[in-house]
């Protein structure tokens, strides 16, 4: 008998028997997998036995006992609307639709019998009599369900006739960016209305009237790009028919073959299928079988890949001597030996440490590895850093400290176990949006959420969600409330005793504990410096104490204060003094800005570790490395980025090279970043674009997008995912060979002919990679670090016995407020942000369609604050700070609080940062973006600033312009 | 010396020594504060915080000036 071992049984719910077959219906979702009772049944003859609970549909296709089905999907719970799926029950009267019927002990089921055939062939000809039969020319020829199913059930002619009343001349919205909708081909099924509520969460679509006036419609019966839709896409995949198609595959028609590769937008890691003509991307479709997003995706993923073809993509390497003059372009080597004879002689003149490199969280592992090796090795000194230094090193600093090891704790999948989920400073359905779903979807099975954000979110409330409890903070004021919080915890004996005692460190424990229960961290004192009344915070924190289990997300709005490690260390604290470490459902969770942000940090990019965080100052993990790369490596910490400034406009730092991050237009403080990067004698980037940053370079290196390489991501569940080339490298070069040729051109050999061989490397010198590799890959589709010999196949959940450190450390954060205070002349407290269809500087998706939901930064700000200065919507108004001003649109609304303002960062016309200060964590310096004390006016025109950007934009794309003579 | 950089400089340090200093012994204070500078300053930072300590120093806390002094002495 076939065993039909449902997912639950290998405890892991999504392990599908084979991803790309469509069961149907999905797994049965019973809370406990090992009490799940197994049934048997027989179906057209052949015994299987299936976990109680599974549709008679999904037992008949584990048999390869293919029923016919149109309103059933296996993304989406049964419905039971088509009835195509009829099945005949032996001793039953009547016909189930096997979809929705379950199977059950003893059954005896037969799928095909001459009366189940004329039955379904009834049914599709009625289907079929209003839908237009013009499958030669429809976009979905090849690839519908509707034809397979008529297929299937063998029907031949259509007795009622064409001439009825029927739907086939319904208009097409056509207003989408990426997909169409023609209601002409609909079948009513509802797969797109279940995709958009249980896969995204977003309910933009209905079914409006009832029987034969019954159809789809978007928000209130507007335009698919007027409705609340965020364009997800889940919808159009879902229909089965040419309904809802993707633009792509009406213009260029199917795709013929198929490679698998993440996404490389955020830090979730989407796993896809790049469906290709040749190596032209028809489509992107969330792969089924991607462990991070279990077959979902949002906009930017799936559809904005069209920046990696844009005309803009610089593509020849290009050399100048000073930024003042036109560029030149010339060959790889040509540029790699001009840049290396500078790099020399400016550390002939100045010396070793005069120079060194920025790499890249959007770049592979491998190319993150090669850089930091090359400034360690051939630079002959630590001044690496990356631009994780802008957004997550607090995370490295605080959970190194507390937890042992610098990352998040889980995987994704764990949040369907989690009770209570706290979400502080993060923003995922703009930010993280598939992880946003997921979430989503735990809150509709009742979970509870406490929100910590000083503005109001969408998770806070939205369709079918909202939050427990929105502790809208004031900027700047994280570890006053987790202090607070755990002083409520502590003083009311809610803590984990258990948990505390076994695994944590006592003495610190202890230490920590009188100092958490000191008066000045009650409810009472942190109210008024919070702004959220005590009686809410402790309210918030008995709920999270009493969770059975309590989960922690959190993001940039934790991260970049002055206070961002001591917040990831309250954080820690926290869910170690509630026994939230070590099992699903649980943790410490960091959502990663950008895809590669762990991995480029795991790789050895801070100044002051070696690769798997190991620190430059150990001698027997130096003389690991030093073997292995036949060079001596310095003992002492390099410079971080804002160190590097500094030494630039002090003179005694002059050359850097920059793989892949823009750090003109995404570093604080633009009037500063400037002045270093003038003062540099030789920059190099390496980018894709003419970034900001590019125009104060004198060496340009063509980047390769992620579609042009191989190589691997590894998202913020620590999960290392395979990045797999599509298409040969625009300039010739992956950034990887790039960095090569740039390292033998500084005369230190680099030879690697695939980045697997670059991935062997790391295994053999990092501990926590040492079982990773390309042949393990490919078999597993991705592993989670550590993953090693003591597991061979990677770690999804962390410090499960133990802590990494052996015992957690409870740190003492006292609130130290920042320095950054309103007073007379800056009276608003300005926070940044981003959307969803944009990301980070938007040097990607500002060069594909999704400009058409966000083609301008805007500042949103407060009724009350906009009427004290004459402010009305839609006016241009001058932000200033002490660093800088510029000037952007008004946005009035109250999501944020009165005294509070706040916008994206994603156009450099904008420029946002110059805005932001130099002020930073004190533990990592990572910037401090979330607070900055403004002032706003109404103005007319652009700032200063903006006006000189403008020209000198201008001058350096027209130099560019000229490169070719 | 570029003023920029040297008041950066003091500036670090002396929120380090807000941020792990409080409610800890003077001792203790130091040595968290020397170890801190030890595994995340690039020696030419080390270098130029000990020039202005050993010359001027003035806007150092003083467990900013103990913990440089214990640094040098090492
Ligand atoms: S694209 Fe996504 S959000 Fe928009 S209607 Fe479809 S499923 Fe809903
Ligand atoms: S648009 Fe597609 S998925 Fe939605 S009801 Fe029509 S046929 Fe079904
Ligand atoms: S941007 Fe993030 S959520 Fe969206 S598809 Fe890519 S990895 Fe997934
Ligand atoms: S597939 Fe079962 S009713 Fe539609």
């Amino acid at each position: 008998m076939i065993q039909f071992f449902d997912p639950r049984q290998s405890g892991n719910p999504h392990q599908l028997l084979d991803v790309e077959k469509d069961y149907g219906t999905p797994p049965t979702c019973a809370e406990d997998a090992a009490s799940t009772s197994l049934v048997s049944l027989t179906i057209d003859g052949q015994p299987v036995m299936v976990p109680a609970g599974t549709s008679i549909m999904r037992a008949a296709a584990a048999l390869d006992i293919n029923i016919p089905k149109l309103c059933a999907t296996d993304s989406l719970q049964a419905f039971g609307s088509c009835r195509i799926c009829l099945v005949e029950i032996e001793g039953r009267k009547g016909f189930p639709a096997s979809c929705t019927a379950l199977a059950e002990e003893g059954l005896v089921v037969r799928t095909q019998t001459e009366k189940v055939a004329r039955l379904r062939r009834n049914v599709m000809e009625l289907t079929i009599s209003d839908h237009p039969l013009d499958c030669l020319t429809c976009p979905a020829n090849g690839d519908c369900e509707l034809q397979n199913a008529a297929g299937e059930v063998g029907l031949r002619d259509v007795r009622y006739g064409f001439d009825g009343e029927n739907h086939l001349n319904a208009k097409k919205d056509c207003s989408h960016a990426y997909f169409t909708f023609d209601p002409g081909r609909c079948i009513v099924c509802s797969r797109c209305v279940r995709a958009c509520a249980e896969v995204q969460g977003t309910y933009a679509l209905t079914i409006d009237g009832r029987g034969f006036d019954s159809r789809v419609a978007a928000g209130q019966d507007e335009d698919f790009m007027d409705s609340e839709c965020v364009a997800c896409g889940a919808c159009v995949q879902a229909c089965p028919t040419a309904t809802l198609m993707e633009n792509s595959v009406i213009d260029l028609g199917l795709p013929e073959h198929s490679v698998l590769t993440t996404c490389a937008y955020c830090g979730v890691g989407c796993a896809f299928k790049a469906e290709l003509k040749g190596d032209r991307i028809v489509r992107m479709v969330p792969f089924k079988g991607g462990q991070a997003n279990r077959g979902h995706s949002c906009v930017k993923g799936r559809f904005a890949f069209g920046y990696t073809t844009h005309r803009d993509r610089v593509i020849r390497p290009m050399i100048r001597d000073t930024i003042d003059e036109p560029w030149r372009q010339v060959s790889w080597d040509e540029a790699v030996s001009f840049a290396a004879s500078r790099i020399r002689a400016i550390q002939q003149q100045y010396g070793r440490e005069s120079v060194g490199g920025i790499t890249s969280s959007r770049c592979t592992n491998e190319e993150t590895y090669l850089v930091q090796k090359l400034v360690r090795a051939a630079f002959g000194n630590n001044n690496v850093d990356t631009c994780a230094r802008v957004c997550h090193s607090p995370t490295g600093y605080g959970l190194k400290t507390t937890l042992g090891e610098s990352a998040g704790t889980q995987t994704f999948d764990s949040v369907e176990k989690a009770d209570v989920i706290m979400v502080i400073g993060a923003n995922p359905t703009d930010a993280h949006p598939v992880f946003a779903s997921r979430l989503k979807r735990r809150l509709t099975q009742g979970a509870s959420l406490i929100v910590a954000d000083p503005r109001r979110i969408d998770l806070v409330n939205s369709p079918h969600v909202s939050s427990d409890y929105h502790l809208n903070l004031l900027p700047g004021t994280n570890v006053a409330l987790i202090n607070a919080l755990s002083h409520v915890i502590v003083t009311e004996g809610l803590e984990a005793k258990e948990f505390i005692a076994s695994r944590c460190e006592q003495e610190a424990f202890e230490h920590w504990r009188s100092f958490i229960s000191k008066e000045h961290n009650s409810p009472d004192i942190m109210a008024p410096v919070t702004g959220i009344s005590a009686e809410k915070i402790r309210d918030a924190a008995r709920l999270f104490a009493q969770a059975k289990n309590g989960a922690i997300y959190y993001g940039l709005g934790v991260t970049e204060h002055s206070q961002g490690s001591s917040m990831v260390m309250g954080i820690a604290n926290l869910a170690m003094l509630t026994g939230n470490i070590g099992r699903e459902g649980v943790g410490v969770n960091p959502l990663r800005g950008q895809n590669n942000v762990q991995g480029s940090c795991d790789m050895g990019s801070f100044p002051h570790e070696l690769p798997g965080y190991r620190h430059v100052s150990d001698e027997s993990v130096r003389g690991l490395f030093e073997q292995a790369w036949g060079v001596k490596i310095d003992h002492e910490p390099g410079m971080r980025i804002p160190n590097m400034f500094d030494a630039a406009i002090t003179g005694s730092f002059k050359g850097l090279y920059c793989q892949g991050e823009d750090i003109a237009q995404s570093d604080p403080n633009t009037h500063h970043v400037e002045e270093a990067l003038r003062s540099l004698e030789c920059l190099i980037v390496q980018d894709i674009f003419l970034n900001e940053t590019a125009k104060y370079a004198h060496v340009f290196l063509p980047g390769a997008s992620f579609l042009e390489k191989d190589g691997t991501f590894t998202n913020a569940e620590r999960r290392i995912s395979p990045v797999r080339k599509i298409m040969p490298p625009l300039s010739g070069k992956a950034d990887w060979e790039g960095t090569m040729a740039l390292s033998n051109a500084l005369g230190y050999a680099m030879d690697y002919s695939h980045p697997a061989e670059i991935m062997d490397e790391i295994a053999e010198l990092t501990p926590t990679f040492s079982g990773v590799s390309y042949q393990l890959l490919q078999e597993t589709g991705s592993l989670q670090w550590p993953c090693n010999e003591a597991s061979p196949h990677g770690t999804p959940i962390m410090h499960v016995d133990e802590f990494v450190r052996g015992k957690g450390f409870f740190a003492i954060t006292e609130y130290v407020a920042t320095d950054e205070k309103v007073n007379k002349k800056y009276p608003l407290l300005l926070t940044t942000g981003r959307i969803l269809s944009q990301y980070n500087a938007g040097t990607q998706t500002r060069r594909t369609e999704n400009i058409s939901w966000h083609a301008e930064d805007v500042l949103e700000i407060h009724p009350f604050d906009a009427e004290e200065r004459g402010v009305k919507d839609g006016d241009r108004v001058q932000v200033s700070s002490r660093a800088g001003a510029t000037v952007l649109r008004a946005d009035i609304t109250d999501r944020v609080q009165a005294g509070v303002i706040y916008t994206t960062f994603h156009h450099p016309e904008t420029g946002v940062n110059v805005i932001t200060t130099e002020n930073s964590d004190w533990a990592t310096n990572c910037p401090e973006y979330k607070v900055t004390a403004v002032q706003v006016s109404k103005v007319t025109g652009v700032s200063d600033w903006q006006s000189k950007r403008e020209l000198f934009s201008e001058q350096q794309i027209a130099f560019m312009g000229t490169a070719d003579s | 010396m570029s003023s920029t950089e040297l008041e950066h400089l003091i500036k670090m340090i002396n929120q380090i020594a807000d941020n792990i200093a409080i409610g800890e012994s003077d001792d203790v204070a130091t040595a968290k504060l020397a170890d801190h500078l030890k595994r995340f300053w690039a020696r030419s930072m080390k270098e130029q915080i000990f020039n202005y300590a050993n010359s001027d120093g003035e806007k150092l806390q003083p467990v900013a000036k103990k913990a440089l002094t214990l640094l040098q002495s090492e």
